[in-house]
Formats: C-alpha cells, structure tokens, sequence
C-alpha cells in the first residue's frame, strides 16, 4: 500500500496543475467567444488581419 | 461607494438617466446578487420606501432594475445608497458596465464550476476507496487517510465553488427574508461540518463526495442559466457595442476632426465612411447611397437613400463617404428605441413569473419548517438517523424548479422573438398571444404598403375639372400639391406618406396652426385666415360621389368648406401577407379585416388574400365596437395596425401588434411591434409563445411532482444525501434545459433555409 503514498500526492498536483492551467486559460480570453474563431480562417485575408488586431 | 458620487456629475448623468417628462427621470440599473423571486420582492420593497420613487421594475433573470422617480425629491445618489442598503450592487447601465459586469460573471462561474467538477472528481475517488473497505476490510490508519483526503478536496469546493450561495443566502438572511440560496447553503453547511466532525472523532460515515458533487450539480445548473440569461441581453449588447463610440465632425470648412459621439450636437455635420455603423440619427446631405438598416429592422436588403432622407443610428453605410446632419443622438435615436422595448420587455414581469416567485418564498419556509419536523421526529424515534434525513429534506427539495421555471422559458423566447424583429414590450402578451383565437387587421399600412400618388385633379366652382398625372401638372397644380405635401407631414396615416416625395425642400414651410388629427378620418389646419381639412370625402364635407376605383383612395383637400383638389393615392398588397395570412388560418385563428376603406377597395385586398370577413367603411368607432362584440365570444383577440391611426382598437385588444414602420417605435402603445413588418412573422411568434407557456406548464408540473415525492421520501430517511444531491440537480437541470428547447426547432429549419440559400 505504500504506493498510495506516492500516487495520492501525484493525482493532488496534477488536478492542482490542471486547475492553475484552466484558471490562466480563462484569464487569457480563451472561453470568451467559441464560435467566430472557427470561421477566421474562412475570412479575406485583410478582414483577418483586422479581427486579430482588434 | 465613492463611485456612486460620478453619477451625479452632470456630464456623466446626461448619460444613464433619461428625463421622462417635466418631473420624472428613468434609470436602468445592472444589479449584483438577484438571485431569485425573493431578493427580487426584497429589493422592491426597499426601493418603494424611498420618497419620490413611482415605479421599480426587477427583473432576477436579466439582472436588470428599471426605476422611475420624481427629480425633485430624489437623486440618483440616494437611488444607489437604496439599493446597496437592500443587500446588493448596482450601476447604472451604460454598454461597457453591461460588458464588464457580464465577463466576470462568466469567468468566475466557470472557474467556481471547474474547481467543483475537479473536486466532486476527486472526492468520489476517494470515497469509492471508503465504499469498497466495507467489502474488503481496510486498516483503520489507511481509512482515516482517505477521510481526510476527501476533507482535503471538500474544501476548495465548499468555500470557494459555493461561497456564492452562502453570500446570498446571508444576504437574504440579514434582510429576514427567505430566498432559495437559504436551504441550499444551510445543506452544504451542515453535511461539511457534520463530515468533519465524523472524520475528527473517528466515526464511520462521511459525505464529502455527497457536498462536491451537490455544489457541482447546483453551479452547472447556475451556469447554464447565466449563459441563457447572457444570451437573452446579447441583442441589445451586440446592438449597443455596434454604435461607433468616436465621429468625424466637420469643423470650420472641409477639415474633420475625429470627436467622441457624446460630444456631438443636434445640427452639426459628420462624416460617415463606407462599411462604417452611422453613430446617430442624421439627415443624409451629399449624393446617393444605399444602408442596411437589418439590425433595426431585420430586413436583409440594403434600402436606397438619397439627399434629404433620414439615416438610423446603427444602420451600415454600403457606399462612402457621405456627409450628414446630426438629427437625434443619443436616447433619442430610434435604435434607442428599439433598445428600450427590448429592454423594457425583459425587466417587466408577466404574471406567470410574479406568481412564481410567491410561491418561493413559501415554499422555503415550509421546506425549512419540514426539515425542523424530520429532526424532532428522528430525534424522538432514532437519534442516529436524524442527521441523514433532515440534510437528505434539505437537498432534495427543489425550490430551483420553481424560481427557474418562469424567467427561464420567458427570456429565452423574449430572446428568439427579438431576434426575427418581433419586439415584446409586454411580457403579458406572450400568453395572451398563444391563447388568442381571433386576429384583426387593419388594412391601409399593414397589408399593403408603397402608398404613392396617382392623379390630382382641381375643383372650380363649375365642378371638378379633369384628373392629370402627377408628372404633367401646371404652377397652380404645383403649388396646390406643395401644400398639401406640407399639410399632410403633420399626419402618420400611412397614406400621408404618398405626398413625401412632393415637399419642397427649398422654401420655408407653411406655418400651420391649429393643427387637429382626425384618426382615421383626415387633418385639419388653418393657414392664416384658411381653414384646410384634407382627408377622407366625408371627412371634407363630400358625399359619396368622390372618383371610385378599385386601387386608388381618393383624398380631398377643402379650404374654408369648399372641395379645392382631390387626389388618387394607389396602394399595393405586401408580397408577402397573403403567405402570412395563410400561416395563420393554419394555425386555426379566425381572420377578419377591419378597414375605412371603400368596400370594393377592401373586398379586392381581402379577395386577394383569401379573407372571407371583412367591414369596409368601419369608423374608429365602429371598429371598436365590433371588436367589443368580437371579445365577449372569443379567447382572445389580436389586433394588427400600424400603431398611431389604430390606436384606439389596439389599445382595446387583448394583444395588440403594430408595425415597426408605421410610426416612432418607442411611442408605440402596442404590446407587440413587428420591427420588420413582415406579417408571416405573426404566426412564428404565436408557435413560439406556444411553446414557452407548455414548456412553463410542464416545468412547473415537473417540480410540483418532484417535490410531492421526494421530500416525504427523504424525511422517512429512505433518501441518503448523494442520492438526494443528484435527484435536486437533475430536476434544476432539466428544468433549464427544458426552456432550452424552446424555438429549437425554428432555429434548425432557420439555418436550414440560410445553408440553402448560400448553396443555391
């Protein structure tokens, strides 16, 4: 049962990692608008540019 | 509260507050912390008791508080000390607070609902470790391990995921009064606490994956009302973030200076770009252009305009640059307009939602009442299962069902309804649109439109003289028809409009005086010593011997009693009202057309769109008449006109919809406008508000059920707390995603037909 002792503490840092990644996600506009990046790459070339920009 | 002091500086008032009349102003407050019916009664009762307050409307679903108040006797300082007092925060709404605030709220809620879903993850985990000892016996070291393990990932979850609760339930608490955050919180108090307890003293039982997975549930079911309420206000966002915030304003000679759109002023002259929103209401100066107006009206086809025609707020210029004279900004502009019915309708709350939030508040206090009886019975009966079923009452009973049910279903078809440009000022008119078995339309602005002026002909004393065409008219014609085109401005019948295009920009207009607005019948004026009428042969004082045709009204325009002129306005049937009309007979309504018009006129317009009942020659007085008569042996009655000239008759039906073209939007005394004036989209909004009342009734059958079976279930201590967590989650749940699913099929087909068209 040993192994618990190092696997428990393993499964805490990564959920704490996991955490810490989806709060900076988050922080960074990464869930702010899901759908308009999916046509971006459809768009002319110039608009492009201007949506990144903005 | 430093804050509150900059809404008192003049400039930044002008702003937020809008003066209602000589006395009153209007502000619509963005409010912190509405969580449900009772912090909406709650927040109510303590605005009613400041001095000067005349009306506050509290919507909990869009977050939204409209107050009205005497300037005198009251300020806006004091209107926010108010509502801070009451237990919550509120700003005055302008976009970027509306935007700021909405970011937040969705980013802590996602944060709170991952940290919960990691949690409840977890816990189970650990818990499942604890179930399987009983199976196979664990050491008591490795089992105090695991309890504590659980306790570790319990935490974050209780105090950071569900602090929400508990801030609204003491808020609620301070108040003394009971909102459905009371029980929720007083639940995950007690399993946390009595877990941690258990976990200290070495007992057997603990219930942290029961609190991570209730806290769970509860946030996914918060989240996905937030987003439903987020994407109710999104029309009036996406409206208000559309308008420029900065202008190019024209200084001295040709030279623009780039100017925030506050500062400008009625009357001086920007430019606009091609491909840019037009920031306000203005007069078009230079050349000809084209704009899309769709997101005020939700017509797709660019509309053609030329020097002299008004420009909207939020219109797309497709050809550039033009020039323009600012008309109305800010409140003022139509798109203000537009905005404030939406608005309106979301803060305003139908009686169906009224009654729902009674019944929570009630609903707490028996569900805490229950509760207190399940712990004295336990206690007399069996002490050892007291703990377990009062906390199993407290999850499981669901007020969410109730307080959701409502607001859910009602700013989600508000939303779908604003969407296809049918504006709801008066949530009431939802039911009363889906239970309605009857519908009445006007004819002149709302089944035809493109009135324009034939002929014209003058009287003399020898009789009436020869009908010409508008394109060969002698000075005397001329001068005859810049009259009248002056004289009927002042008129918003729709046949008015036909003389629009004969105004003489150039002189100084008339100086009427006296002007009286006869609905339905005609204008009257005097004119110096003259006295003008024009309108309708019986009207003028002509019997019935006027030109009669089937397409043409003949308007007369009489001076001192005598008839000087007539004219022959055409008019023609929207394309698109006979396939609107045939909706509606699908949908079983009975149709009737009420019109002032000639009988062979309005039999050719009904004949054409198949409507078997019709009144010609009605007066204002008759048609009302009629329509009482109509009342007393239907369900309900629908009135379709064109806002002002029927606005007898449509005060005085049970759900009135008036054409967003007709006249000023914000004026309209309609509970509905069609902002496209497109009638098909009539039959659309009765489907749809089907829907929203079914899916209403079955929510809050669903709920009466759920807690009929489940609360007695878990005082007879048959429920165990993980089991109740996720009965009350599931029911929240479904209760959201049930309101969903309103419009959904709409929508599928909608985007169908869009895909079709591009491929085609």
């Amino acid at each position: 049962m040993n192994i618990l002792l190092v696997m428990i503490p393993l499964t805490i840092l990564v959920a704490l990692v996991g955490v810490a990644a989806f709060f900076w996600a988050v922080d960074h506009d990464q869930f702010e608008d899901l759908d308009s990046p999916s046509h971006l790459p459809l768009e002319d070339a110039d608009e492009g540019i201007e949506l990144s920009e903005r | 509260m430093a804050d509150a002091a900059i809404w008192q500086r003049e400039a930044v008032r002008r702003h937020v507050v809008k003066p209602q009349d000589a006395e009153l102003d209007e502000v619509m407050l963005l409010v912190d912390g509405l969580r449900c019916g009772a912090c909406v009664l709650r927040l109510e009762t303590a605005l009613k008791q400041l001095p000067g307050l005349r009306r506050v409307r509290v919507n909990a679903a869009s977050n939204r508080a409209s107050i009205l108040w005497a300037r005198d006797s009251l300020s806006l300082f004091e209107i926010l000390r108010g509502v801070e007092q009451a237990g919550f925060q509120a700003r005055p709404l302008d976009a970027r607070a509306l935007d700021d605030q909405r970011r937040s709220e969705a980013r802590s809620a996602l944060k709170r609902l991952l940290v919960a879903g990691f949690g409840a993850a977890q816990a189970m985990m650990f818990a499942l470790v604890l179930y399987l000892g009983m199976v196979d016996p664990l050491d008591e070291p490795t089992r105090n391990l695991f309890r504590w393990l659980g306790f570790l990932v319990a935490t974050p979850v209780v105090f950071y995921s569900a602090s929400p609760f508990f801030k609204a339930a003491l808020r609620s608490l301070q108040r003394r009064q009971l909102g459905m955050d009371v029980p929720i919180s007083l639940a995950i108090a007690i399993v946390y606490g009595a877990s941690l307890a258990i976990a200290m003293t070495g007992g057997h039982e603990v219930y942290f994956d029961s609190v991570s997975m209730f806290v769970f549930f509860l946030l996914c079911g918060r989240y996905l009302e937030m987003r439903g309420r987020h994407r109710a206000v999104d029309l009036s966002d996406a409206l208000t973030r559309l308008l420029p915030p900065v202008a190019r304003r024209y200084g001295t000679g040709q030279a623009t200076e780039e100017v925030a759109v506050l500062e400008l002023a009625v009357g001086e002259r920007i430019q606009v770009q091609a491909g840019e929103r037009i920031p306000v209401d203005g007069r078009l100066l230079s050349g000809v252009c084209s704009v899309d107006e769709a997101i005020l009206s939700g017509e797709s086809e660019p509309v053609a305009k030329s020097v002299g025609d008004d420009l909207l707020a939020g219109s797309l210029l497709l050809q550039g640059p033009q020039d323009l004279e600012v008309l109305r900004l800010g409140c003022d502009t139509r798109m203000a307009g537009v905005l404030e019915i939406v608005e309106r309708a979301q803060s305003e709350r139908p009686r169906v939602s009224r009654m729902g939030e009674a019944i929570v508040a009630h609903f707490v206090a028996l569900v805490l009442g229950l509760a207190a009886l399940t712990a004295l019975f336990w206690l007399w009966l069996d002490p050892s299962r007291c703990f377990q079923s009062v906390v199993a009452v407290l999850v499981v009973s669901c007020p969410c069902a109730f307080a959701l049910a409502v607001p859910v279903a009602i700013t989600r078809v508000l939303a779908l309804l604003a969407r296809r440009g049918v504006l709801v000022a008066k949530p009431d008119a939802i039911e009363n649109l889906a239970n309605a078995d009857h519908i009445v339309f006007d004819k002149t602005g709302t089944l035809t439109s493109d009135q324009r002026l034939a002929s014209l002909r003058l009287f003399s004393s020898a009789g009436a003289g020869s009908a010409k065409a508008v394109d060969a008219l002698n000075d005397d014609e001329r001068s005859v028809l810049a009259l009248v085109a002056a004289l009927s401005k002042h008129s918003q019948h729709p046949v008015a409009q036909a003389f629009t295009p004969f105004l003489s920009g150039h002189e100084t207009m008339p100086a009427f005086e006296g002007i009286k607005q006869h609905a339905g019948q005609g204008i009257e004026a005097w004119l110096g010593e003259r006295h003008l009428k024009l309108g309708r042969s019986a009207f003028v004082g002509l019997d019935e011997r006027a030109l009669k045709s089937e397409q043409s009204t003949e308007i007369l325009l009489s001076e001192q009693g005598m008839v000087v002129a007539g004219f022959a306005v055409h008019e023609s049937l929207r394309s698109e009202v006979p396939e609107g009309i045939k909706a509606l007979r699908g949908q079983g309504l009975s149709i009737e057309l009420l019109s002032g018009d000639h009988a062979d006129k309005v039999q050719a317009i009904a004949e054409s769109c198949a409507i078997s009942r019709w009144h010609a020659q009605a007066t204002p007085e008759s048609k009302l008449e009629h329509l009482y008569d109509l009342r007393t042996d239907s369900a309900g009655v629908v009135v379709v006109g064109d806002g002002v000239n029927d606005a007898p008759i449509l005060a005085a039906a049970d759900v009135s919809i008036a054409m967003g073209s007709g006249s000023d939007l914000a004026k309209a005394s309609s509970d509905i406008v069609l902002a496209s004036s497109d009638i098909r989209h009539i039959a659309e909004a009765r489907t749809l508000a089907r829907q929203a009342l079914a899916v209403i009734a079955s929510n809050q059958r669903w709920a009466i059920v759920y807690n009929v079976i489940a609360i007695p279930l878990a005082a007879a201590g048959w429920v165990t707390p993980w089991l109740a967590a996720l009965g009350m989650s599931v029911s929240s749940l479904g209760v959201v995603l049930n309101a969903m699913r309103i419009g959904r099929a709409q929508e599928c087909s909608a985007q169908d037909m869009v895909l079709a068209k591009q491929s085609a």
